[in-house]
């Protein structure tokens, strides 16, 4: 029977999910939409990983990241959580060790990290604004009734790149109506569209980051092309979309894991929580005036989780 | 007279036995809350920084309490916090809330000692003098309480957490010169710190209110230190004070190492913030978090000499700023994502060196 390890990374659109072996060569991935119900998602990307891996693995360690990375790692019981930063790099300078810049763009956030000798040295988040992640092109594409699948090959075609005002969504897309309205070709506004999410992320996301090369191109955006080529035209360096670039922070997740159990055994509950019942409620605590929003994940009726209070009176089981 | 003034972290008992010590009765805040956060913000203009917003707050719930008059900070040496006095009680005085509201020149030694406050409280430039004097004892205490917590977090976080409230309670006793040098030893024994290294240490640098009271940055030193990180500081009220009376060497010395990075100060304190993070990286440790305000304007000036530091000398600096309105969420995967950065530097480079 192979070994290996597990990693799942939760974020706001989609809920992503790898089995590695020991060498840590993807054994089976799973990429779904999380649809605003992560217990859900969770729940049925360990039922398709189990069919796939089809209990030839035996799972020697698991870990979770991503947004929803407390309450996955809750629900399968996973040896490490971990931020998505770190699982994203150890991904990327895992499989190319000589990566010194990634550029991570998801569904709601994006962000830059930048290493040296295979060790991330610095790294920067999106903080208050989602202009130019996923969720826009997704909503454009949609606007456009195009799959968003084919968005990006849309502006590779584009003649006359269009200048779209990229500060913020909004704008933006008033600004691609206006383009359009003016009689300008949906390749070009396309094309446009791109250069204003790429010119948005270097001015906010990696704004006083130093960018060399090898260059990384991570999470849902990188599939599209047009970005891609935005970047590639932007900093003037070949910009590499790595073969596993869905599940990267899953990846990074499963490698971690194994850090952390090293030979110890793991506490992973197993393929079969997929049937298990979860809810995740929350309230307010009235204890004093800072009214702290306490959120508690139950399994089976039963609090196994609590967070999200100051003091720590409830998140002490 | 029921004074109070706003909450200013640990340093707040402190504040307290100055005035009681010139002979006013102390009415002090209730401790900052979310209630106080919202408070300030409703009354206060959008833009303005978290200082105002967090001070106005605590003169509201202080007059709920019956609080009649109102201590503030003023000196518009450094930034526009110098004229928060100003708006203060001008939202107040919309407000329909009756006090008696002292605006306090930080710049004067002389005046405050000889003048203002022999003025409002009727007492002798002497006693002024002495009140100072054990202010500084009482302010250099909790500097040392917080360097102590800070590290005693980073080793043993519950141990910690049981030995803050006792070393709290010591500190709130101690009146006297005398209590207060007893009370040294006392926190020394209640930490029982043995000499052990925490894994990481991180230099905390930024605004200074933001330095000073907690709660602003959503208690950064303790989420840090639950994560094993021992956070490091310069800026207290006891060296603000010192430097108010010109006797802080610590001032001097940033300034000179701020030069390479920041010529001219841009305002505020952000000539400190550099210098600190400066001597921080020649001290050898492993990281710098700076904190401020957001909208602040010198910090974000700071901010852009901290980069330039970073570049050159490859430390990991980490710049946060903060509102109301600031995600904890976001907050928390930053600082995890930061320290695991920093751990995982110091590992490779013991690896590179074997």
């Amino acid at each position: 029977m192979v070994e290996g390890y597990i990693g799942i990374d939760v974020g706001s659109i989609s809920t992503k999910g790898v089995v590695v072996d020991r060498e840590f060569n993807v054994l089976a991935s799973r990429y779904l939409r999380t649809q605003g119900n992560p217990i859900d998602s969770i729940r049925r990307l360990l039922a398709e990983l189990g069919g796939q891996v089809d209990s030839g693995v035996r799972i020697l360690g698991a870990g979770t990241t991503g947004s929803a990375r407390r309450l996955a790692g809750v629900m399968i019981q996973a040896d490490i959580v971990k931020n998505e930063i770190i699982t994203h790099a150890v991904a990327a300078s895992h499989f190319h060790p000589e990566v010194r810049t990634v550029i991570e763009i998801g569904g709601q956030d994006s962000k830059i990290i930048i290493l040296r000798d295979a060790i991330p040295v610095d790294f920067a988040m999106n903080t208050v604004c989602a202009a130019g992640t996923g969720s826009f092109l997704d909503h454009q594409a949609t606007r456009l009734g195009r799959p968003i699948e084919e968005f990006g090959a849309l502006a590779l075609k584009a003649k006359n790149r269009v200048n779209i005002a990229g500060r913020c969504t909004v704008f933006a897309e008033s600004d691609m109506i206006h383009k359009a309205q003016l009689g300008m070709s949906t390749e070009d506004i396309v094309a446009g569209l791109c250069d204003a999410i790429v010119r948005n992320y270097m001015n906010t996301v990696a704004k006083g980051k130093e960018i060399h090369p090898l260059i990384l191109f991570q999470g849902g955006v990188a599939a599209n092309v047009g970005v891609k080529k935005a970047f590639e035209l932007m900093l003037g360096h070949e910009v590499l979309v790595p073969e596993h670039f869905l599940v990267m922070g899953a990846v990074g997740a499963a490698i971690v894991a194994s850090e952390e159990t090293d030979g110890k055994g793991t506490k992973f509950a197993g393929f079969d929580v997929a049937d298990t019942a979860f809810e995740t409620r929350a309230f307010e605590c009235d204890g004093c005036p800072n009214r702290c929003e306490v959120i508690e994940t139950l399994r089976e009726q039963q609090v196994i989780d609590r967070y999200g209070d100051r003091c720590g009176k409830w998140s002490k089981l | 007279m029921k004074a109070s003034f706003p909450n200013l972290g640990y340093d707040t008992y402190a504040l307290k036995t100055f005035v009681e010590d010139l002979g006013g009765e102390v009415i002090l805040a209730p401790p900052n809350s979310r209630r106080t956060v919202e408070l300030g913000a409703l009354h206060s203009p959008e833009l303005i920084c978290m200082p105002y917003k967090i001070t106005l707050g605590n003169m509201l719930e202080a007059i709920e309490l019956g609080a009649d008059t109102l201590f503030m900070a003023a000196g518009a040496r450094k930034c526009r916090f110098g004229y928060y006095h100003y708006l203060h009680e001008r939202a107040l005085k919309d407000l329909g809330k009756e006090c008696r509201f002292i605006a306090v020149t930080q710049y004067s030694p002389f005046d405050f000692v000889f003048k203002v406050m022999p003025g409002i409280f009727g007492v002798s430039p002497f006693r002024v003098i002495r009140a100072v004097a054990k202010l500084l004892a009482k302010s250099r205490l909790t500097q040392e309480f917080r360097q102590q917590l800070n590290r005693k977090m980073a080793l043993d976080f519950d141990g910690a957490e049981q030995a803050k409230p006792k070393a709290l309670s010591v500190i709130e006793r101690a009146h006297t010169l005398k209590e207060i040098q007893a009370a040294r030893g006392e926190v020394r024994r209640i930490f029982a710190l043995n000499g052990s290294e925490p894994a990481i240490r991180l230099g905390l640098v930024g605004e200074i209110y933001f330095m000073i009271e907690q709660f602003a940055s959503q208690e950064i030193e303790k989420e840090l230190g639950k994560m094993g990180a021992e956070v490091v500081f310069e800026r207290s009220l006891y060296r603000h004070i010192r430097h108010l009376l010109s006797s802080d060497p610590a001032f001097v010395r940033s300034g000179r190492l701020a030069r390479r990075y920041l010529q001219e100060s841009p305002g505020g304190e952000a000539i400190r913030t550099v210098g600190e993070a400066v001597y921080f990286q020649q001290q050898g440790l492993d990281g710098i978090v700076h904190i401020f305000p957001f909208t602040c304007m010198p910090e974000n000036i700071a901010l852009e000499a901290l980069q330039k530091l970073s570049e050159e000398t490859g430390l990991p600096v980490l710049s946060l700023s903060f509102d109301e309105h600031t995600s904890r969420t976001g907050l928390l995967t930053r600082l995890e994502a930061f320290v695991d950065l920093v751990k995982r530097r110091k590992l490779g480079r013991r690896l590179h060196r074997n």
